[in-house]
């Protein structure tokens, strides 16, 4: 599997975070490791539904 | 028997006034059929804030609760006035703040904001929300005091005092009730040029008893306005999140919903009354006297007791608790049925669909159709978004490792890291590294180990320095990479391997040199020279079958990792079988051969059956090479198709709610969960080369899920993709 003379990857490449800063913690990282991790099973923050606030 | 699941509470309303000093004419709490509000105390007492603050922080304590929000509400909850919002900031403080992180906000209509309120939210992180129905005309057709009077200025005035820098943090947005008899343009923009952080809109309340006001006549009149504001928002740039399009975005997405005007989601929501008394959703006064009521209060109550209440369940039981009608919907998964209150009909209660039911079918559509083609994920349809997000995973993936590690690694890993955000930096040696797929095997194992707490957990992460030698190697650097061997032999993924010691005792390489020669280097022995494609006594490289049209293909039996698939893996074997089976496949299937040959590197024997996809990255596939050419190729095909569904669902959301509902399936008579008729038809339309009769079998399938709940934006645009490829065979 080489992709490395297209030029999505090299767009792709050049746009990524670099390894050392991806922030596993944020909501992206999150939301893409969710479908192949399993759910740590800890309840998540809760962002408010009321209809009548915000 | 088990009893009923509790759902805990994490968003408490507190009614800290009941009196308002506004008359808005369409408001749910004095101007329709609940008129409850005449017998409550007009402040919320010292004994009820009390309780409620102890109740809540003993309810966020047994059902751990990271955080939990408390609204200020009324009423108009500034009326309460600054020394009682103060003793309610900090009972609700104080008790919470051993127990769950507090978020607490207040919605007002905004006239009695002043600096005395904001300095004391900005005392305890009180977040302000304002309700604001747009533009002055908009604002004042409901909007007004008992008199008439516009309170449009006060409430722009208090805009103004909250977007101050020293109270701008506080701002949480504007809350817009909808009347279609105002321009919509005219209310987004003047919504908008108040720079809220947040905007939502409302519908009105109304139930099939008391229908909403549809001037024209149209049925989808409150879709329409409520679209003519989502053009103008998304021609001016998307500048400010709307909670109502966010909810549908999230939805149509495959997520959670975020209002509860919309969506499955299970409430999670109390009233505390003035009074004390414990209430569902204040919403539901709205559709007759009493329907809010529980007969509980804080004083005598727990929150778990109102949590079991059957009227507080009705409205958690997701796809149970919506119509029949509801149930069969395909926009069910956004919509949710719609708001509870708007379903009331006096005789048949909530059991309907919403009395907005075909505004909000519209709103979901529209929306869908305005924007499913920049919102679905490019895995669905381009090959190589897919290899390029299934990378990126694998990248993450190793994040989280690290994170997971917490420095338990020590020096070495922290050497290997950083050696290879280096890499990652320079050349592509590491993005070969993370293209195989059973990196991502040896990370999830890695992972799993480390959550299990096994001993061997740290020890099998620091085989990081074996996947950054492989990549120093691939990128020819000349850096010498050190990779301790435990079993004396040394793994260089994607290459081969090296037996260091006949015993397999542990020992301790250097690596270096480039793809065409690995320098090997243990301290007390003679520097070993291999070269990657050739085997030599000790070293032995990855096996190259060399195909025509598939000249990547490896077959792979020397990864350690490789040993993911249901089936045990086996050493390579001849390869006369595979290479006759591939003349065929190209012959018959040439397309999807040539995306096979772009898309898998790595096929593993197995010691028998197959196709299989293990716990791996997308280029691998478990494969028995027993069989004949015909047998073999359509075995090809099955397995990628496998391999490819799977690895697109890895990086996008396809289908949401999957097993709620079952459909017939074309190919036997136990109808399937969505997921599995597409993968069904997915291996369908590719066998549709080989077995003509399949593709009509996958047409049926595929257009029961076209018309089904299941499927997010990237699930429809692949169900047509396959669609179509299905029509054309």
């Amino acid at each position: 599997m080489t992709l490395h003379s297209s030029a999505s990857f090299a767009a792709a490449k050049k746009n990524r975070v670099p390894l050392a800063q991806i922030d596993v913690r944020g909501a992206d990282a999150a939301q893409k490791l969710a479908r192949v991790l399993p759910a740590s099973g800890a309840r998540g923050l809760r962002v408010t539904t009321f209809n009548s606030s915000l | 028997m088990t009893g009923p699941t509790l759902v805990p509470f994490q968003q408490i309303v507190v009614k800290v006034h009941s009196r308002c000093d506004l008359a808005c004419d369409h408001c749910y709490i004095y101007e329709h059929a609940d008129q409850s509000w005449r017998t409550r105390p007009k402040a919320i007492s010292d004994e009820a804030i009390s309780w409620t603050a102890l109740r809540l922080a003993e309810h966020a304590k047994s059902h751990a609760l990271p955080s939990v929000s408390v609204i200020l509400h009324g009423g108009e909850p500034l009326l309460a006035g600054p020394e009682r919002l103060r003793r309610v900031c900090e009972e609700f403080t104080s008790a919470l703040e051993p127990v769950a992180a507090l978020d607490l906000r207040i919605h007002t209509n905004g006239i009695q904001l002043s600096s005395r309120f904001l300095d004391l939210f900005d005392e305890f992180d009180v977040r302000v929300g304002i309700s604001l129905d747009g533009d002055r005309t908009a604002n004042d057709r409901h909007r007004r005091y008992a008199d008439g009077r516009t309170s449009h200025p006060l409430v722009l005035r208090a805009v103004d005092l909250l977007r101050q820098e020293r109270y701008r943090h506080l701002y949480l947005g504007l809350l817009c009730t909808i009347d279609v008899a105002n321009d919509p343009v005219a209310v987004y923009d003047a919504l908008a040029e108040l720079e809220p952080p947040r905007i939502d809109f409302l519908l009105p309340h109304a139930t099939w008893d008391d229908p909403p006001a549809r001037p024209d006549g149209s049925p989808t009149a409150y879709a329409e306005w409520i679209l003519e504001v989502f053009d103008r928002w998304d021609a001016r740039g998307r500048p400010v999140p709307v909670r109502l399009f966010d909810s549908v975005f999230s939805t149509l997405a495959g997520g959670p919903s975020l209002t509860e005007s919309l969506g499955l989601a299970p409430s999670d929501l109390v009233v505390v009354e003035t009074d004390g008394t414990l209430e569902q959703v204040d919403s539901l006064k709205s559709a007759y006297e009493g329907a809010a009521a529980t007969g509980f209060d804080v004083f005598r109550h727990r929150f778990d007791d109102v949590a079991l209440h059957p009227g507080v369940q009705a409205r958690q039981l997701g796809l149970a608790g919506v119509s029949r009608t509801c149930r069969q919907c395909p926009v069910v998964r956004s919509c949710g049925g719609g708001l509870y209150t708007h379903r009331y009909a006096g005789g048949s209660g909530f059991d309907n669909t919403s009395v907005y039911c075909n505004d909000l079918k519209a709103l979901v559509r529209g929306i869908e159709e305005r924007t499913a083609q920049s919102t679905a994920s490019p895995a669905v349809s381009d090959p190589e978004a897919l290899l390029i997000l299934q990378q990126d995973l694998t990248r993450y993936t190793l994040a989280r490792l690290n994170e997971e590690l917490g420095g338990r690694g020590g020096e070495r890993w922290s050497a290997a890291w950083e050696l290879a955000s280096a890499i990652e930096e320079t050349s592509l040696g590491l993005d070969e590294i993370y293209a195989h797929p059973y990196t991502r095997t040896w990370l999830h194992t890695c992972l799993d180990a480390l959550r299990e707490q096994r001993p061997d957990a740290v020890e099998l992460a620091l085989r990081l320095e074996s996947y950054v030698a492989a990549a120093a190697v691939r990128s020819g650097l000349v850096v010498p990479v050190r990779v301790g061997c435990p079993t004396g032999t040394l793994v260089l993924p994607t290459l081969g391997e090296l037996r260091l010691t006949a015993d397999g005792g542990p020992c301790e390489a250097e690596v270096a040199g480039g793809p065409d020669e690995v320098l090997v280097s243990v301290p007390g022995r003679e520097a070993l020279r291999v070269r990657p494609g050739e085997a030599a006594p000790g070293w032995r490289p990855l096996r190259q079958p060399g195909l025509d049209g598939w000249p990547g293909l490896v077959l792979e039996d020397v990864d350690p990792f490789r040993d993911c698939f249901d089936e045990p893996v086996r050493a390579a074997g001849g390869t006369e079988a595979l290479s006759r089976a591939w003349a065929l496949l190209r012959d018959a299937a040439p397309e999807q051969a040539a995306e096979i040959a772009s898309s898998l590197t790595t096929l593993t024997p197995l010691r028998s059956g197959g196709p299989s996809v293990g716990r791996h990255a997308y280029g691998a596939l478990g494969l028995g090479l027993e069989g004949t050419p015909p047998e073999l190729a359509a075995a090809l095909l099955r397995g990628f198709a496998r391999a490819k569904l799977r690895a697109i669902g890895e990086v996008a959301d396809l289908l949401a709610e999957d097993g709620a509902w079952l459909h017939p399936a074309p190919w036997q008579d136990e109808p399937l969960p969505a997921s599995q008729l597409l993968a069904g038809a997915y291996e369908r339309v590719l066998l549709a080369s080989l077995d003509p009769a399949a593709a009509a079998h996958a047409v049926l399938a595929l257009k029961a899920l076209r018309d089904a709940p299941e499927p997010t934006v990237s699930g429809k645009r692949l169900i047509a993709a396959l669609h179509k490829e299905a029509a054309r065979d």
